[in-house]
């Protein structure tokens, strides 16, 4: 049972009143409850559900979406790099294309990337890729995720767009057209595991 | 029943809630931002500052501007312009197309519009009403885009185009946003006073270059020296009043020299995901040069907004 | 004034494990809480005369102009961190641990190691406030003091916060106050936060904003959770004593108790911040939670005095408390209005801001604080004050000013905020318009600093009082044998 201490301890010296155990007062509960309803209504108004892209005054991602200007006529490199960085490839091949030394092979100046035909790079990008592989000389054994659920016929043919004509990296390969990407999809559309370098190499680019 | 420890558990759950919610959430959320790109175009951004410009910092940091500066652009609100960029071949109906846009204006001044694109056809409007406008401007076989254009108090003041996100403070130890408005904010300083002498004149003598600054002189970031042979070229010119005695000239030390290329370094106006905003398309090609990075988002930063 | 009667330590032959009679508690505590308080008085002053350069260099920007050392940027966060840690802290301290060993019935625990704490405490204040001055600023605010003055700090505290919860674990009344709640949880919560702010911002700094963040969040925890633990402690164990009374509302205490450290602790983000909206949103959401204590401490203070101000009339430390209480209700007031009603979210940019801190951590904590030391001092070392006139003196004195700094402020910041929100106004004229708040609260700072030279005065004036009897004691125990001899000679 918690009590005040002894009388000896007090200042004065005078006896204290006798106990009274006052509750919390109700209001002040009453208060608790109403305060928490109205943060939890403000917080859903404001917040954006712990976005991390929200800022004030956007309230939600979907909104956030619909602000984005325009970028007047579709330019399927720029909508390539939109789609590389949104961040599904930058994350792993990195911003300059070169990926992770061991890890994630290079893009920039990569024989796969500039095939002329671009039937075995529409196959990493739909499925992923796992096992051994040796780009530009140097060995890798990572695995890539697919993005066939993920990314539309468009926005794959957009990012190999990109990555095939990204001058900067060094890569000069025909573009990719969705119809291509569709055709490649249709192919392997009963496969769900990720292809394997040898795999890709029995299988011509023009497929 | 001993209530010791009971208090120690309500003092530590206490301090974990908010220690989770406001220092560790943040950590994941934001202290493990990476670079982003610019949008439409892509350019990496941000971009580490220069040298000088990081040891500009530090004296900023030591000398405590952020007492009086701020470096945060506040954004209340975005509305849309609607933007005619090329007029194509159809005049007619063109001009049919913008007589329903803007009908209270006369045949002539509506030729008008058609000419020195792009040009703003209507203004401040929500994304649901300028979205049908340009649909109507582009079935007429012009281009239209619609404008996004953040509004605010600060945008209003010219002190930035948009609002500063996390992004724009990412590679910077420390992050020091400010806490009051003495003198006005410094977000896009960069951009509004890039001329280094001046900033160098008004570090010096604050009220040479603002009438009523209650800014205080930082002259002990100068050093007054003898002229050897001839004027040197970092000299400061400062009127009359506040210059030298002959054969004497002022000259920054290299603090005032790395603050002020620190505050040429202060840009937040690249269009992000997170900060959506029209910029007009850069006019040269972007290259992947790190220096020419800044380049780009400096012409992709320059809001040519369109003639109104 | 008499001379102290400092009696024998109690019986040595008496069983060890008794409740410490309130003399030995007062002995024990005598020589740290001496050197806390007294520092505690000096940095005050110390503090304010920074604070005075600083205002007056808002009339006359020349002034004190061309010394790096004194330039705006650079006093200004010494006055601040002198203010929360050189006073602010300290006197805190003093008030928990006496209140942990009084009201526990024991010692306090190994004196001499927290008078070592207490000592370097004042080193790493006065090592911090100089590597300010000198340009070594950390850049976050109320966190100015480099890293090798915070290492100072931290072994200074460990030592003072460790011994206290010792005290605390040693005690012999097993009964607990409410205030042993907020007092306990604030001796374990400012070495964390402060360890934390420090490892994540000095010594291994996050990444971009995030640091903007752990400093708000620091600031808030320290300025409006810590102290509001500390001086809301102070006041729920000595308004009811002084007054007479007991507390009324015990089971409020607890309940404000539990809102301050759930709700209080997620505040300070800004509305401008350049973080994404959840974070405002959920510091705003927070002021306003925090009303719940911040309506529920004054009615129980007020419920406590028996609705009534004639208790605290005569009484200058009541006084000191009923002041320091208001204060308190109007800051967290001020705060949520400042979060809530800020369309043009530029409120936190504005004068208003350093008038809430002025005003909940001087107009509430500080006097929380010099009520407690013009009561626990005297007692501890068993004199009178030396200028008791001077208690009202200060206290009007301290009341005025502070309302001098605070109102003026309060109103230009509110103006301010209309000017900064017209575009077309220009900046420099909004600036010249706060001006004249600025003179009058420099006048009110110029009344403080008076004020708190009275404070270390008394405070100052009581441990040589102090020493003085107690000299006069020894020496009359020493030549005491002497005199008799030559009495039995004559």
């Amino acid at each position: 049972m918690i009590s005040e201490p002894n009388a000896s301890t007090t200042q004065a010296g005078q006896a204290t009143l006798p106990t009274r155990r006052a509750p919390v007062p109700i209001w002040l509960i009453i208060l608790l409850f109403l305060l928490l309803y109205w943060g939890m209504v403000y917080f859903d108004q404001r917040s954006g559900w712990f976005d991390e892209r929200v800022y004030f005054p956007y309230h939600s991602y979907s909104q956030l979406e619909q602000w984005q200007p325009a970028t007047g006529a579709p330019n399927m490199v720029q909508q390539g790099r939109a789609v590389y960085n949104k961040p599904t490839c930058v994350a792993c091949h990195q911003a300059d294309g070169n990926g992770l030394p061991g890890q994630n092979p290079p893009l920039a100046g990569s024989e796969w990337v500039n095939e002329k035909a671009p039937g075995r790079v529409i196959r990493i990008a739909l499925n992923g890729l796992s096992g051994p592989i040796t780009v530009k000389g140097l060995p890798f054994n990572g695995a890539m995720v697919p993005w066939k659920d993920v990314l539309s016929d468009e926005e794959i043919a957009a990012v190999l767009t990109y990555v095939r004509q990204n001058k900067e990296w060094g890569n000069n390969a025909p573009e990719v057209t969705p119809e291509q990407v569709k055709a490649v999809r249709a192919k392997i559309k009963d496969r769900s595991t990720p292809f394997s370098p040898d795999e890709l190499k029995q299988i011509p680019p023009t497929d | 029943m001993n209530l010791g420890p009971l208090i120690f558990l309500a003092a530590f759950f206490g301090l974990a809630w908010s220690w989770f919610g406001m220092v560790l959430t943040p950590q994941i959320q934001i202290g493990r931002l990476q670079q982003t790109n610019t949008v439409p175009a892509g350019a990496t951004y941000p971009v580490g500052r220069p040298g000088l410009a990081r040891q500009g910092l530090a004296v900023y940091r030591a000398n405590g501007c952020a007492y009086c500066h701020s470096q945060q652009v506040v954004q209340t609100g975005t509305v849309c312009d609607v933007v005619l960029t090329d007029a194509g071949t159809n005049h007619a109906g063109l001009l049919v197309a913008l007589r329903k846009l803007r009908p209270a204006l006369s045949e002539a001044e509506d030729e008008q519009l058609m000419t020195g694109l792009p040009k703003t056809i209507r203004e401040r409007l929500t994304k649901d009403e300028a979205d049908p406008m340009v649909k109507t401007l582009t079935s007429a076989g012009a281009k239209a885009t619609t404008w996004i254009v953040p509004v605010g108090p600060d945008i209003a003041r010219g002190w930035g185009t948009r609002r500063t996100v996390a992004e724009d403070f990412l590679f910077d130890y420390p992050v020091m946003p400010g806490s009051q408005r003495v003198g006005p904010d410094l977000a896009n300083v960069g951009l509004r006073l890039p001329d280094a002498k001046w900033q160098l004149r008004h570090l010096y003598a604050p009220r040479s270059e603002v009438k009523g600054s209650t800014m205080p002189p930082y002259r002990f970031l100068f050093e007054k020296r003898r002229i050897e042979h001839t004027r040197s070229s970092d000299a400061l010119s400062l009127p009359s009043d506040l210059a030298p005695e002959a054969g004497f000239e002022i000259l920054p030390k290299p603090e005032a020299v790395a603050l002020v290329a620190y505050l040429a370094s202060l840009r937040a106006d690249a269009p992000l995901f997170v900060a959506p905003l029209s910029v007009a398309e850069p006019v040269t090609t972007s290259t992947n040069n790190a220096a020419t990075n800044q380049t780009t988002a400096a012409s992709s930063g320059a809001t040519n907004a369109p003639a109104k | 004034m008499t001379p102290p009667s400092i009696q024998p330590a109690s019986d040595a032959s008496a069983p060890v494990l008794r409740t410490a009679t309130v003399s030995e508690i007062d002995i024990s505590c005598r020589l740290p809480l001496m050197v806390l308080f007294t520092s505690a008085a000096k940095w005050l002053v110390i503090g304010w005369v920074f604070e005075l350069i600083a205002s007056i260099k808002f009339h006359d920007p020349n002034f004190l102009a061309d010394y790096s050392w004194l330039t705006y940027g650079r006093v200004h966060p010494a006055f601040s961190n002198s203010i929360i840690y050189g006073f602010c802290l300290q006197a805190g301290f003093g008030v928990v641990l006496w209140l942990l060993a009084q009201t526990g019935g024991v010692a306090l625990a190994h004196r001499w190691l927290v008078t070592v704490g207490a000592i370097f405490w004042n080193l790493g204040v006065t090592v911090g406030v100089i590597g300010i001055l000198a340009g070594d600023s950390t850049g976050f605010e109320y966190l100015e003091m480099p890293g090798y003055a915070a290492v100072l700090m931290l072994i200074g505290y460990l030592l003072i916060g460790l011994l206290g919860v010792v005290t605390f674990h040693q005690r012999r009344e097993r009964q607990l106050t409410v205030s042993h709640w907020f007092f306990f949880t604030a001796l374990f919560w400012f070495p964390w936060i402060y360890s934390t702010a420090n490892l994540l911002l000095v010594t291994f700094p996050v990444r971009g904003m995030t640091q903007a963040v752990i400093a708000w969040w620091y600031s808030q925890n320290l300025l409006v959770v810590w102290l509001a633990l500390v001086g809301l402690g102070t006041v729920f164990y000595l308004v009811p004593r002084l007054a007479g009374r007991e507390l009324t509302g015990r089971y409020t205490a607890i309940f404000i108790y539990w809102v301050l450290i759930l709700f209080a602790g997620w505040g300070g983000i800004p509305n401008s911040a350049s973080v994404p909206a959840w974070l405002p949103t959920l510091s705003t959401v927070s002021t306003v939670l925090s009303l719940l204590a911040f309506i529920a401490v004054p009615l129980n203070v007020c419920e406590t005095l028996g609705c009534s101000l004639a208790p605290a009339r005569r009484n200058y430390p009541l006084s000191f408390f009923v002041f320091g209480v208001i204060a308190f209700c109007i800051s967290g007031f001020a705060r949520a209005g400042c979060a809530l009603l800020d369309p043009n979210q530029i409120a936190n940019f504005t004068w208003l801001n350093p008038a809430i801190s002025q005003l909940s951590v001087y107009g509430f904590f500080a006097m929380v604080m010099f009520g407690a030391i013009y009561i626990i001092l005297p007692r501890l070392l068993g004199v009178g004050l030396p200028w008791p006139k001077l208690v009202r003196v200060q206290l009007w004195l301290s009341g005025l000013g502070i309302i001098l700094v605070v109102l003026p402020l309060a109103i230009g910041g509110v103006i301010q905020e209309v000017q900064l929100g017209d575009a077309r106004r220009p900046f420099i004229e909004i600036m010249r318009s706060s001006l004249m708040s600025l003179r009058m609260s420099t006048v009110g700072d110029l009344l403080l600093l008076v004020a708190h030279v009275l404070f270390l005065a008394n405070v100052a004036g009581l441990v040589i009082g102090f020493y003085r009897a107690r000299a006069v004691v020894t020496y009359e125990e020493l030549t005491e044998d002497l005199f008799k001899a030559a009495r039995a000679k004559a």
